[in-house]
């Protein structure tokens, strides 16, 4: 195991890194090129650089590497070791004393001010290395920044858990009006509510007929025997209790109402289906269909 | 230029040609600024703005607000969701304090996927 | 109607507003009464519609707004876009309310999302004979309309695919399109993944943050107002025989919505104009194959004849019909069809995007295979 916070210390002790000159000292060709690249039409960036361009003049470049008493550097490596092999900046504070001035020559150094952790986020567990870096042209400090990272092990991807609620199936709302639908599927019968003034066949049903306003609704038991009317093959999202890719077939009955239901096969507009019946458990059984063997 | 003053919305295109040149322009030249390949090998979704042009960018939303005359301080970002090429960067503001010449602006840079920056920026105005 | 939209507003559209949805709600309404050039205190009705989360009095609580004389939230979703401008505008002609608001905000994305499988609303009893049998998202109930059209009408997927790219195109020019400057073609359409086969991916809206606001108020009072008045010139709710929620599948035609040829009728004799004198609609478009099915009951072309019409360019900028200059749901944001209003107010006024010459007429729909609603605005 190593101690962090131990090693922490220990690169703190050091202090503050060397020196480091810029490649250029402060100049207009590479200010007018990030005036370019950002956009930024501001006039007065002739004899002085924008401020925000500080730490510009004293990137590593295309194939820089970090100092060896670089404290970021060193303790990047301490972190990694430990596993925390990921790195975000969270926080970058700049201070400027003062704007630099074209000819000027600026050279960097850094400290670590502070390591905190292990701390949860949401990227994972980690720590937060905070360092202070400061420019100065010769003696004088002319920009300071306090710089932020967080180390981290990336949060291992979560299996999606099928959490039991979700796994199941969804089940219907049964009321008065529907009850004697899903108590004929318990007994392997596909109802259709019928009319008990008109005789009108009815799916989904109700409690009133529109056709001649009785309230005595019965029913049929029916062949389940019908035709494929319209399906979906569903592939996205998830849905409970499914496995995708799955077909929902609108069939129509033999009787003449329409009627959905999962189709176990391949699906076609016209596809003869008759109605199977599986149990879900003592309260519900669920129908749906399978392709005719006689079609 | 008053406590509770907005500026006005600015939105950035970050077109890819605008990542890559700003990361070169600050001469940060990492890969995933530049090389969407190795950008997406490293589990990002495009290759995305660096720090530094963040912070450039904070820059210059105030400065464009408040004048070529208005001297720049601090600025401290919080960095949040990355900034994709092809995202639309929306920059919102408002002047939090103010003391004399010194005035304290609020800044938040957002994207689709967020809040890409949020921070403090203090500048100096003429009397 | 004696009234008019003299107000839009909304907030950005993302994927991650990172605000409440009242938040968005309020900053929504208040920059629509800015745009109006109206104070809180002047509003005196709100309406919203189902599935929105923030409450009339929530929304008066944040926005100051003193008094309210006229609250209303319209059924079944998207269907109620335009009834709530219709409800708006009644309230006004009634003297019920002088100064209505109608907003819809949320975090649809970030939040809870409509494109799942919504289990909470199996409880329902109509729902019983469908989310059981796996058939639980918008797109698997609009894709069992879609698989009977094409095989009665001869339509393909790339017929749906035309809709999705027209949408794209012109989301692409407009800065406050999600998919801004992300025109696609119909090679994209074709080789995005299925999502409930008909339906692949770029047949089915996006799901987005935000809020959007309209005011309404009396045609006198708009003229007192800074901006040029969207006058309501006829909306009107449908709802068809056998109605359901996006499952109407025991009706005789499976092909048609007899609900949005409801809103047609009404729309036709209350504005006293016709198809040919719309010069901007703006068709709701949370799926494609419905946009087929609109023009056919509005009466821009005969039963299965849309996906010629389609064909023919009509829907492009600079055709006989310019379809959703924004961009539409599919391109510019999924706000129930209320950025879509937006949209026809700014086309009215000139001030669109995409701005359609010499507008006269726009005709705007709201939600399909619901219950479902339609406007005509006009410039006097």
């Amino acid at each position: 195991m190593i101690d962090i916070e131990k090693e922490a210390a220990r690169v703190a002790e050091q202090g503050e890194s060397a020196p480091r000159l810029a490649r250029d000292p402060v100049n207009l060709p590479m200010i007018n090129n990030w005036l370019e690249a950002i956009g930024d039409q501001h006039p007065g960036y002739t004899e002085v650089a924008p401020p925000a361009m500080v730490q510009v003049w004293t990137m590593g470049g295309l194939h820089g590497q970090r100092a060896l008493d670089d404290p970021l550097g060193a303790m990047m490596k301490i972190l990694d070791e430990a596993g925390f092999t990921s790195v975000v900046a969270t926080n970058s504070d700049q201070t400027y004393h003062r704007y630099l001035k074209i000819g000027e020559h600026v050279s960097v150094t850094s400290t670590l001010e502070d390591v905190t952790g292990p701390k949860k986020t949401a990227l994972g567990e980690g720590w937060f290395v905070t360092t202070r870096s400061t420019w100065y042209v010769g003696d004088e400090a002319v920009a300071e920044m306090r710089f932020r990272v967080l180390k981290f092990r990336p949060a291992e991807k979560q299996e999606p858990k099928p959490e039991p609620r979700q796994a199941q199936a969804i089940r219907p709302s049964i009321n008065r009006d529907t009850e004697y639908f899903w108590e004929g599927c318990r007994n392997q019968e596909l109802r259709i509510q019928r009319c008990g003034g008109c005789g009108l066949l009815r799916h989904p049903p109700g409690p009133m007929c529109p056709e001649c306003g009785a309230t005595k609704p019965k029913y049929l038991v029916s062949d389940g025997r019908g035709v494929v009317y319209s399906y979906v093959v569903h592939h996205h999202p998830q849905v409970p209790g499914k496995q995708t890719p799955f077909v929902i077939a609108l069939v129509e009955l033999d009787e003449g109402v329409r009627m959905l239901g999962e189709l176990d096969g391949e699906p076609s507009i016209g596809l003869p289906v008759e109605v199977v019946f599986t149990k879900v458990d003592d309260e519900l059984t669920m129908p749906s269909w399978r392709p005719r063997a006689d079609r | 230029m008053r406590i509770g003053d907005s500026l006005p919305e600015w939105h950035v295109e970050a077109t890819p040609t605008f990542v890559i040149s700003t990361a070169i322009a600050t001469r940060d030249f990492q890969d995933v600024h530049h090389d969407r390949d190795l950008a997406v090998k490293r589990g990002s979704k495009d290759i995305f703005i660096n720090i530094l042009t963040t912070t450039g960018l904070v820059q210059r939303y105030v400065t464009d607000w408040a004048g070529p005359e208005a001297l720049v301080r601090q600025v401290n970002i919080r960095l949040g969701a990355p900034c994709y090429a092809y995202d639309t960067l929306k920059f919102f503001g408002q002047v939090i304090e103010r003391e004399d010449q010194n005035l304290t602006i609020e800044v938040v840079g957002r994207t689709g996927h967020g809040d890409h920056v949020t921070g403090i920026v203090k500048i100096e105005v003429m009397a | 109607m004696n009234a008019a939209i003299v107000g839009v507003g909304a907030t950005d559209f993302s994927k991650n507003s990172g605000r409440s949805e009242l938040q968005l709600a309020a900053e929504a309404v208040r920059a629509a009464l800015a745009d109006a050039g109206l104070e809180p205190s002047d509003v005196d009705g709100l309406v919203s519609f189902t599935m929105d989360t923030n409450a009339e009095i929530a929304v008066a609580r944040e926005l100051g707004i003193p008094e309210l004389t006229f609250f209303s939230r319209v059924h079944y979703g998207g269907g109620a876009a335009c009834a709530t401008v219709q409800q708006a505008a009644m309230a006004v002609e009634t003297g019920a309310a002088k100064v209505v608001v109608c907003y819809r905000a949320f975090n649809e994305r970030s939040g809870h999302r409509f494109g799942q499988v919504q289990t909470a609303a199996a409880v329902n009893i109509d729902n019983s004979w469908s989310y059981p049998m796996g058939l639980g998202t918008p797109a698997a109930m609009v894709a069992m309309f879609a698989r009977r059209y094409m095989h009665e009408y001869g339509a393909t997927s790339e017929d749906f695919g035309r809709i999705a790219v027209i949408d794209r195109k012109h989301a692409a020019t407009n800065p406050h399109a999600w998919f801004h400057n992300r025109p696609i073609t119909l090679d994209d359409h074709q080789a995005s993944r299925w999502i409930a086969e008909p339906l692949r991916l770029l047949d089915c809206c996006q799901e987005t943050d935000g809020g959007v606001a309209l005011v309404v108020t009396s045609a006198e009072r708009a003229r007192e107002l800074p901006q040029k008045p969207a006058h309501i010139n006829a909306a009107t709710q449908g709802s068809g025989v056998d109605q359901f929620t996006m499952t109407s599948y025991y009706r005789d035609d499976l092909t048609r919505l007899p609900e949005m040829g409801v809103v047609a009728r009404g729309l036709w004799e209350k504005s006293g104009i016709g198809p040919s004198d719309v010069d901007v609609a703006v068709l709701y478009d949370h799926f494609t194959p419905f946009v087929l099915v609109q023009l056919e009951e509005l009466g821009f072309c005969g039963r299965g004849e849309a996906k010629d019409f389609v064909a023919s360019g009509a829907l492009e900028l600079d055709g006989d019909l310019p379809l959703n200059p924004h961009g539409g749901q599919l391109g510019e944001a999924y706000l129930h069809g209320m950025n879509g209003i937006a949209e026809a107010v700014r086309q009215v006024r000139g001030t669109a995007v995409n701005q359609i010459a010499d507008v006269e007429h726009v005709l705007v729909t709201a939600g399909t295979g619901v219950p479902t609603s339609g406007l005509v605005l006009g410039a006097s």
